[in-house]
């Protein structure tokens, strides 16, 4: 590591201890060979790399050598680095295969587009020294949507008179980001209830990720309008209800009453909890495998849902 | 409408080639028949492309394949027995916004076309709900048109 760069990393003392010092990269084609005690140089601003971040999901963790968690020297800021890969490769969701791709280009795009936006992750990207889109985030200074709700240690009953009716309405708020994205020809490209935080001192919620994409449809906003409809029925389920959980027998659950993708997930809630609103759960049957008609733009979604959230209020 | 006025959209796939044969064989006997092959031409999506030689070279490959299927189709339409000035071909470029099913129906009722034939795919209920569906909303959606939806 040149002096310059080993002064910096001493000078700032950043808050790890750094055991060694590594190479500084203005090139990072080769993401895989940065690692701990490297420093990244771009946009003018040096990260000392501390690890490559990790996906936890369903109990797992999945490294991801091309995000890098970093602390900036110049500032002393967390920040994570996500370096380019461009990659296509099949998601499957249920019985269906898509052929997905991950773009540095797109995330950076709609980084520029929420710039100030606290609906969404914030950050910049630069071109390193050869020319790979590097997008340089702020960590979200929250915790995600569906660990607080897996939380609420009350009955369905209370969560859902209590605490659903303020989640719904940051839920709408989320959903009308996801419009704002929509109406500037941008997908969010994989809504998950794992990719929706909640910020830690305003309770709003904020999106993660940007960067996949897929290949032009007649409907474009189909697969955002899907993911929202999967957090929809888990923030109103207070969780997934698979069906061999339940006594589908006793309750009449039938597969009309389940998730078209998934066909072990009751969305028709309402047999499950009889108290949810007709009108609500009607939002839920949407995505039922009994459904014949779907949402295709965020406004139709949420002209059915709004009117719910009155209801629930009322009662 | 002039029922006669006929539009075929094609989007060189062999749905759309079913659809070209099923049209040629009907209206093959139709004294007086004119008939416009439409390709909806939509890039390719610039982000799966990692630079703009690769994406301009998708795009070339897709523009040879068009250029093939409309000259099979037409040939197939003339070889039915549709005299060959009666069959005319177009491109219409298309961005996101609006849907491809919208451009058909705009190109539809700008040219007067009485009767607009498409492809189907076949989709199943779940990727109708994902991708969506251009022959569906052309059947939801047209007015003033007969529309045949070739299987």
């Amino acid at each position: 590591m040149p002096e310059s760069v080993r002064a910096l990393v001493e000078r700032f003392k950043p808050p790890v201890s750094v055991g060694t010092y590594g190479t500084v990269f203005t090139d990072t084609s080769e993401f895989m060979n940065i690692g701990y005690g490297d420093v990244i140089d771009v946009g003018g601003r040096h990260y000392l790399v501390l690890g490559d971040e990790r996906e936890r999901r369903f109990g797992m963790e999945d490294p991801k050598f091309w995000v890098k968690r970093c602390v900036e020297l110049e500032s002393g800021q967390y920040r994570i680095l996500k370096l380019e890969f461009q990659e296509s490769f099949d998601q499957h969701i249920g019985p269906l295969t898509i052929t997905c791709h991950r773009s540095a280009a797109k995330e950076a795009r709609i980084l520029r587009l929420v710039a100030g936006d606290p609906r969404f992750m914030q950050g910049v990207a630069h071109k390193d020294g050869r020319g790979n889109l590097v997008r340089v985030l702020e960590r979200v200074a929250g915790r995600r949507l569906d660990l607080n709700i897996e939380d609420i240690h009350t009955s369905h009953r209370e969560y859902f008179h209590d605490v659903y009716p303020g989640i719904l309405t940051r839920f709408i708020g989320a959903c009308r980001a996801i419009h704002h994205l929509h109406q500037h020809g941008e997908t969010h490209g994989d809504i998950r209830r794992d990719h929706l935080y909640v910020d830690h001192k305003t309770g709003d919620y904020c999106w993660i990720d940007f960067d996949y994409g897929y290949d032009s449809v007649e409907n474009p906003f189909g697969l955002d309008l899907f993911g929202l409809g999967n957090i929809l029925s888990f923030i109103t389920g207070k969780g997934v209800h698979a069906i061999q959980e339940l006594d589908s027998g006793a309750l009449a659950i039938t597969e009309a009453d389940c998730a078209l993708f998934f066909r072990h997930r009751v969305v028709n809630l309402r047999k499950l909890f009889a108290y949810i609103p007709e009108d609500l759960n009607r939002v839920l049957m949407h995505y039922s495998a009994g459904s014949e008609v779907f949402y295709e733009t965020v406004p139709e979604l949420l002209n059915d849902l709004e009117p719910c959230l009155d209801t629930l209020r009322r009662a | 409408m002039d029922v006669k006025n006929i539009l075929i959209s094609v989007d060189a796939s062999s749905n759309a080639l079913r659809a070209v044969d099923y049209a040629a064989t009907i209206l093959a006997a139709t004294p007086g028949v004119r008939v416009t092959l439409l390709y909806i031409e939509r890039a390719p999506n610039r982000d799966k492309f990692e630079n703009e030689k690769a994406w301009l070279s998708q795009c070339r490959l897709e523009e040879e394949r068009v250029f093939e299927f409309l000259a099979e189709a037409r040939a197939k339409l003339v070889a039915a027995g549709i005299q060959e000035q009666a069959v005319s071909e177009r491109k219409v470029l298309c961005s996101a916004e609006p849907s491809i099913a919208q451009t058909i129906l705009d190109v539809q009722q700008e040219g007067g076309f009485g009767t607009l034939i498409v492809g189907r795919r076949g989709l199943t209920k779940g990727e109708e709900f994902l991708f969506g569906s251009v022959s569906s909303k052309l059947v939801h959606n047209a007015k003033n048109c007969a529309v045949w939806v070739v299987q």
